[in-house]
């Protein structure tokens, strides 16, 4: 890696963990996770079962939030300050500088990722190696996904307010109304959509993905049937496919956007 | 690097011909100012020049030999764009560390810098409490880190204050006296006139008019007024009898108070200016000498109407 690239990496990650509302975020899922972690302890056997499947909701909500808020302006706010003519103007390729701006940030997101469960891991006490470090790595994957939509949002968009809507929006849609998309369908439907479409269209979403594979880790497929989701997480082959196709995917589409641009 | 030059550029934006066939070279130690309405195409050349507009059309030479805007290329220039703002939330040194980190600069240069733009006392200050000429001179401060042999300045003096001018006047002086080469887009024609070498008049797309400020005076030839004061009223006279002179003569009046004549003319252009100081009328006798030549300005207009 050049040596522009590197430090466009540790400028972003110094830069965005100084913006006030990846902070704020930050420490309301650090209090959050804490909170939940301590009430789940007191649940005793029960520990397990009651705080890890309490902690994908909250990093299911919190962590897409934080990345889409680090990453929409990645590309557009420079654009719009009229320094991403300045950027360019250094020894660094497009596709090179839309890599380091996802990695620096991707940096600053897993410190948020870290301090929330960081922070739940104090109170966590025995529980923490049963539900923290299973949620370590998949909530990464979650963040880095989002951070990856919010940079292809922010290499489409030509105003940085636009950029911000659109990410509310992408947040409420693959976070909250999905799921309730999916039900709606199958209502309508009256189970004429097969079981494997249906699967199918659950983990499309990374969101989905998430919460499946999170809550066969806690609960198991029995405890999955129980809850009436017939649904399986995809072998881990697959599960390495589609993870690296939210990460990557639109990363190199915000890259090939930006190389496409006649004008900077 | 000692020659640099653009030929031929060509840049459309769908049905706007943004650029038409423009050509401009540099050599070392010119300052050169690129003027014209908004739109004309001025920012435009610059980041064609970047690399950051593909042109249609065209060629970049350095030191005659056709060259592309690659990384080594990138690492001789510096670049002040329009209006640019930094990250609020870190600190003028910090803009600084990171494009000194960047460029492989050491960090004894960022104190060098701020101390030349005069914000060393503002340097450990969040950007978000600098003032637009502050922000400014953070951007010439950036531009000017590795001491490029090219500096591209869009819109420099935009929201700079005397004490940024002059810092910017140092920035241009020190280039030029080093044999460097600086390429400048403004709309402060006159703050400038002194300080470039040569200017290019844009007009949609083209470059209407180019050359020295004194060559684009002559060019527009523009009327230059003339008071002239006398003690004898004889004097006058002798000028109303001059044929020449006298159709250039447009009133005269007695400042009674001192017993002093003023008479103003107004010569055509400033290519008779010669011919107006050969004449023996003037060698004594005067008392008082005023010439009011247009500003570059009204030299500017004049260019854009003629072309």
């Amino acid at each position: 890696m050049r040596r522009v690239a590197r430090s466009l990496i540790l400028h972003e990650l110094s830069e965005r963990t100084r913006d006030r509302w990846v902070l704020v975020i930050s420490l309301l899922f650090a209090v959050l996770a804490s909170a939940v972690t301590l009430y789940g302890r007191s649940a005793g056997a029960k520990a397990v079962g009651l705080t890890g499947p309490s902690l994908v909701t909250l990093a299911s909500l919190f962590v897409p939030l934080v990345a889409l808020i680090l990453s929409h302006d990645a590309i557009v706010g420079e654009s719009e300050r009229n320094t991403l003519g300045l950027l360019l103007s250094l020894p660094i390729g497009r596709m090179e500088m839309v890599w380091a701006k996802f990695i620096g940030r991707g940096l600053a997101l897993s410190a948020a990722v870290l301090l929330g469960f960081g922070s739940a891991g104090i109170f966590a006490g025995a529980v923490s190696r049963q539900v923290l470090w299973p949620l370590l790595l998949p909530t990464l994957l979650l963040g880095l996904a989002f951070l990856s939509l919010g940079l292809l949002l922010s290499a489409l968009y030509k105003r940085q307010v636009s950029a911000a809507s659109a990410v509310v929006v992408v947040w409420f849609v693959l976070v909250f109304f999905y799921d309730l998309g999916l039900l709606g369908v199958l209502v309508i439907s009256d189970g004429a959509v097969s079981q494997g479409v249906m699967r199918a269209l659950v983990i499309a979403n990374p969101a989905g993905l998430f919460r499946m594979q999170m809550m066969e880790v806690f609960l198991g497929t029995q405890g999955l049937e129980q809850l009436g989701m017939t649904a399986r997480v995809p072998v881990s082959g697959v599960l390495a496919v589609l993870w690296s196709a939210w990460i990557v995917g639109p990363v190199l589409l915000s890259g090939w956007i930006l190389l496409r641009k006649k004008v900077i | 690097m000692k020659s640099l030059s653009l030929r031929d550029i060509s840049v459309r934006f769908g049905e706007v011909q943004a650029l038409d066939r423009v050509e401009i070279s540099l050599e070392v130690g010119q300052v050169c100012m690129l003027v014209g309405p908004n739109g004309a195409g001025k920012s435009t050349l610059l980041k064609v020049l970047l690399g950051l507009v593909r042109p249609e059309q065209g060629e970049l030479r350095i030191d005659h030999q056709m060259a592309i805007q690659d990384y080594a290329f990138r690492e001789k220039i510096g670049y002040l764009p329009e209006n640019v703002a930094f990250s609020e939330n870190l600190t003028g040194w910090q803009v600084l560390s990171f494009f000194a980190r960047a460029r492989g600069v050491r960090k004894e240069r960022i104190e060098e810098v701020l101390r030349f733009v005069s914000l060393e006392h503002a340097a450990r200050r969040a950007v978000r409490g600098y003032s637009r000429g502050m922000r400014q001179r953070l951007g010439l401060a950036v531009a000017i880190l590795t001491e490029p042999m090219l500096l591209i300045l869009d819109e420099p003096t935009g929201g700079l204050d005397q004490e940024g001018l002059s810092v910017l006047w140092e920035v241009l002086r020190v280039w030029r006296e080093a044999g460097r080469m600086v390429l400048l887009s403004t709309h402060d024609i006159a703050l400038l006139e002194r300080r470039v070498d040569q200017m290019c008049v844009f007009k949609r797309g083209r470059i209407c008019a180019r050359g020295t400020p004194l060559e684009l005076r002559e060019m527009a030839a523009l009327p230059i007024q003339i008071y002239l004061t006398f003690d004898d009223e004889k004097v006058v006279d002798r000028l109303r009898t001059s044929e020449v002179l006298s159709s250039w003569m447009t009133e005269a009046e007695e400042k009674k108070d001192q017993g002093l004549f003023q008479v103003r003319l107004v010569i055509p252009s400033r290519a008779l200016l010669d011919y107006f100081q050969q004449q023996p009328l003037f060698s004594s006798d005067i008392r008082g000498f005023r010439m009011e030549e247009p500003t570059l300005d009204e030299v500017y207009e004049r260019l854009l109407e003629m072309f």
